[in-house]
């Protein structure tokens, strides 16, 4: 009975992810084997055709490949706005609640409304950007630019809580090692270098993990802003799934790139798993 | 050694949570099976449409007047739209109105659904727990969707019930929602697409007509560039602009007869060389710098237009308003046909917008009761403020006798434009029935936007079409009739 009491208490949260989790995981590997019909019923057992034909598509490649790009810059971008954003509120001053403010703002705001205004910021013709900026450049019908568009607004709005987790990271350094390596004559690079940063390497570590897999998720952006236009410049995978799945109702097909996805945000966080060993100190 | 284990099971987890967005929506749309009934009421629906259709109507027209009004008091039907904003509005307005105006005590309870794609979607989903509404508004080319559904119960038996005279509906926007001779559909919010123009700058660079095809939009634009404006116009890639294209060349879009005799099996505006035209023109408009890329969708073009930087626009009569109420006097804002990209091509415009379908729940007084709104809505009075709300078209012509319609065409004499241009058009044209319109429509857009962006030859593009949306039909035409 000992033994056994430790899993009563697992039951609950056991229950609520295998409705929320794996029983729709593995649903989804099932309807990755069939074609839908119209009504996105399974009708025909196919095997791995689906997955075949994702394989041997150029549009699929594409979507991968503007992913990766997507998420790198995301994931730099944001990562590196909310560590100086950080930095910068970590001193006192006057009016420092306003620009801590200001910084974790992007936190709270949804990135559909988000992508509404940039979508008018970014106008040709009658957007503030180009006006400013004295251009007449088409942001976001023009493959060059679409994307890069839409990967900075993503990190400026993950660059919120971002912020946010870096902040609290900072306050738990402690600020007696700073008035050490100032007796011994370092100078603030290497205070930051040396102290900040291995200080702040768990927090780094985690929010590395979360943005890399809020990164490969962003959706709203993308829909609202550009569509995956133009062609398929900003087709990220995400995307492309809602298309096939909701609006062209070929679920088998969408399903097939979730698992494709789901391996692949599988395989980036164990390989994170297995860097943290190197370069985090707790 | 445990906090492997841990990290490694961290790692499963999150990436798993990666999935469940799609996942549990999935589940969703597949938690039951019914697949055999509605499989077989479809394939009664495709191939008996027109027998079945009336020997129904006169197994409803009995029933129907043999039930006694009063039993529907007290009944409520759910009707779920796609209008939001100003639009959404001026609906409530009319649900309002019937709700307190209507002598059978029926409650219409309207349920705002999102997009036209949201609604459809949640449709689908709700259709298969049996909990959908009682009267739906689907967009245009979700048309031949829910003919093949298999949930709907054709408007034809409710009007044929009613002896409703169906001569009042405009015949050329009633022919899109009419297939072997019954109307599936009661039209309700319908828009054709027309050119906009900048009086102004017309005047000013000479201009005195109005272009009526792509070779007079450039001339209209050499002429604009020498009185010193650019942007001669502002077209937006949008699948349907592309389809009233094919339309006004009098040509198909699917084989089949458009889709209309029998379910489409590839597209036609291959062979017949529709798709061809239209790019070619399309290109040269864009090469010669005169349409530069707006973007994509049907509003993409409009901003422009009414921030008075391009001389000319495409988009939907419903637009007029927001354009007039943007451009604020700034400029006089000229109406025009839909142009051509052939010259002289004989053809007309087909219809866009909503039409509203009836589901059978198997309750014939709800039925009942949904045709008394139906009637209701498409009423000369309720039309005509409909009209002068939205900009929508009048689906009766007996709007045109209502005070409230002669007021609204008396301050915006531009919508008489699409009046005279909807006359003009002729059954025929009524356009593309096609399941996978949504799909094929957005291929469409891609590749013109490939095409636009240096990527590929008209010819190339297509190629494309034609091999990507046929696949899509191929699949389909698979998976549902087969």
């Amino acid at each position: 009975m000992k033994k056994l009491s430790p899993y009563f208490f697992l039951i609950p949260s056991l229950l609520i992810f295998s409705v929320f989790l794996f029983y729709p995981f593995f649903k989804t590997i099932y309807l990755s084997l069939y074609k839908t019909d119209q009504m996105g019923l399974p009708k025909k057992f196919v095997g791995m055709e689906n997955y075949r034909k994702l394989l041997t598509s150029t549009s699929f490649y594409n979507s991968l490949l503007v992913t990766l790009i997507f998420v790198l810059i995301v994931v730099i971008g944001s990562m590196s706005l909310g560590l100086i954003g950080a930095v910068l509120c970590n001193k006192a001053f006057p009016g420092i609640r306003v620009f801590s403010t200001a910084y974790a703002l992007p936190m709270a705001i949804a990135s559909s409304s988000a992508a509404m205004i940039f979508k008018i910021m970014l106008h040709p013709s009658v957007g503030i950007v180009n006006k400013l900026l004295g251009l007449s450049i088409n942001w976001i019908s023009d493959p060059r630019y679409a994307l890069i568009c839409v990967a900075v607004l993503t990190a400026w709005l993950n660059s919120g809580i971002n912020f946010l987790y870096f902040s609290a990271g900072l306050s738990n350094i402690d600020e007696t090692i700073y008035e050490r390596a100032s007796v011994d004559g370092a100078n603030e690079w290497q205070k930051f270098y040396r102290l900040t940063l291995p200080g702040l390497s768990p927090i780094l570590f985690y929010t590395l993990v979360v943005n890399i897999i809020q990164a490969f998720q962003s959706f709203g952006q993308v829909k609202i802003l550009t569509q995956g236009g133009p062609g398929e410049s900003t087709n990220l995978i995400v995307y492309s799934i809602y298309r096939d799945a909701f609006f062209n109702f070929k679920f088998g097909n969408a399903a097939a790139q979730s698992i494709i996805l789901f391996l692949i945000i599988m395989c980036l966080t164990l390989v994170m798993f297995k860097i943290e060993k190197k370069g985090v100190k707790y | 050694m445990k906090k492997r284990t841990v990290a490694v099971m961290m790692a499963a987890v999150m990436a798993a949570g990666s999935l469940v967005g799609c996942g549990a929506s999935d589940t969703a749309a597949v938690t039951e099976t019914q697949e055999n009934t509605a499989d077989e009421e479809q394939e009664d629906t495709v191939e008996d449409a027109t027998v079945g259709a009336n020997v129904e109507a006169v197994e409803n027209a009995e029933e129907l007047t043999a039930m006694d009004e009063s039993q529907l008091n007290g009944t409520t039907i759910t009707f779920w739209h796609a209008m939001g904003g100003v639009n959404g509005e001026a609906l409530d307005y009319l649900v309002n109105k019937f709700n307190e105006e209507n002598e059978y005590g029926i409650t219409v309870d309207a349920q705002y659904q999102g997009s036209y794609d949201d609604e459809i979607n949640k449709l689908k989903s709700a259709q298969l727990g049996n909990m959908g509404a009682d009267l739906v508004q689907v967009y245009d080319i979700g048309t031949r969707f829910m003919i093949d559904s298999g949930w709907i119960v054709p408007m034809q038996d409710l009007v044929d019930a009613d002896g409703f005279d169906l001569s009042v509906i405009e015949p050329n926007i009633a022919a899109y929602y009419t297939v072997g001779d019954t109307l599936y559909s009661m039209p309700f919010n319908s828009s054709t697409p027309i050119l906009y123009y900048n009086k102004d700058m017309f005047e000013d660079a000479g201009i005195e007509s109005a272009p009526t095809s792509f070779t007079e939009i450039a001339e209209a634009g050499d002429k604009l560039k020498a009185a010193g404006y650019d942007e001669t116009i502002s077209l937006a890639i949008y699948g349907w602009f592309f389809e009233q294209f094919t339309c006004k060349q009098g040509l198909e879009y699917v084989n089949n007869g458009n889709g209309r005799s029998s379910y489409a099996t590839a597209v036609a505006f291959d062979e017949n060389g529709a798709a061809l035209n239209i790019l070619t023109a399309w290109k040269d408009l864009y090469d010669g710098g005169y349409a530069p890329n707006v973007g994509r969708g049907g509003d993409a073009g409009l901003a422009d237009f009414s921030a008075g930087q391009s001389a000319m626009t495409l988009g939907s009569t419903a637009s007029l308003k927001q354009i007039l109420q943007d451009v604020n006097g700034k400029f006089e804002v000229g109406t025009a046909y839909f142009p051509t990209v052939v010259d002289g091509s004989e053809g007309g415009v087909s219809i866009g917008g909503g039409s509203l379908w009836a589901l059978d729940n198997g309750d014939d007084i709800k039925k009942a009761a949904t045709w008394k709104f139906v009637k209701f809505l498409v009423s000369a009075e309720s039309q005509a403020y409909w009209n002068a709300q939205t900009g929508y078209f009048p689906v009766t012509t007996e709007a045109h006798n209502e005070q409230v319609f002669k007021d609204n065409v008396a301050q915006y004499p531009q919508f008489q434009t699409a009046i005279d241009q909807l006359h003009d058009s002729a059954p025929q044209y009524a356009g593309a029935l096609l399941s996978v319109f949504p799909e094929a429509r957005a291929t469409v857009e891609t590749e013109i936007e490939n095409m636009l962006n240096g990527a590929q030859s008209p010819e190339d593009t297509v190629a494309k079409l034609a091999e990507q949306i046929n696949e899509a039909i191929t699949d389909y035409n698979e998976l549902n009739y087969e």
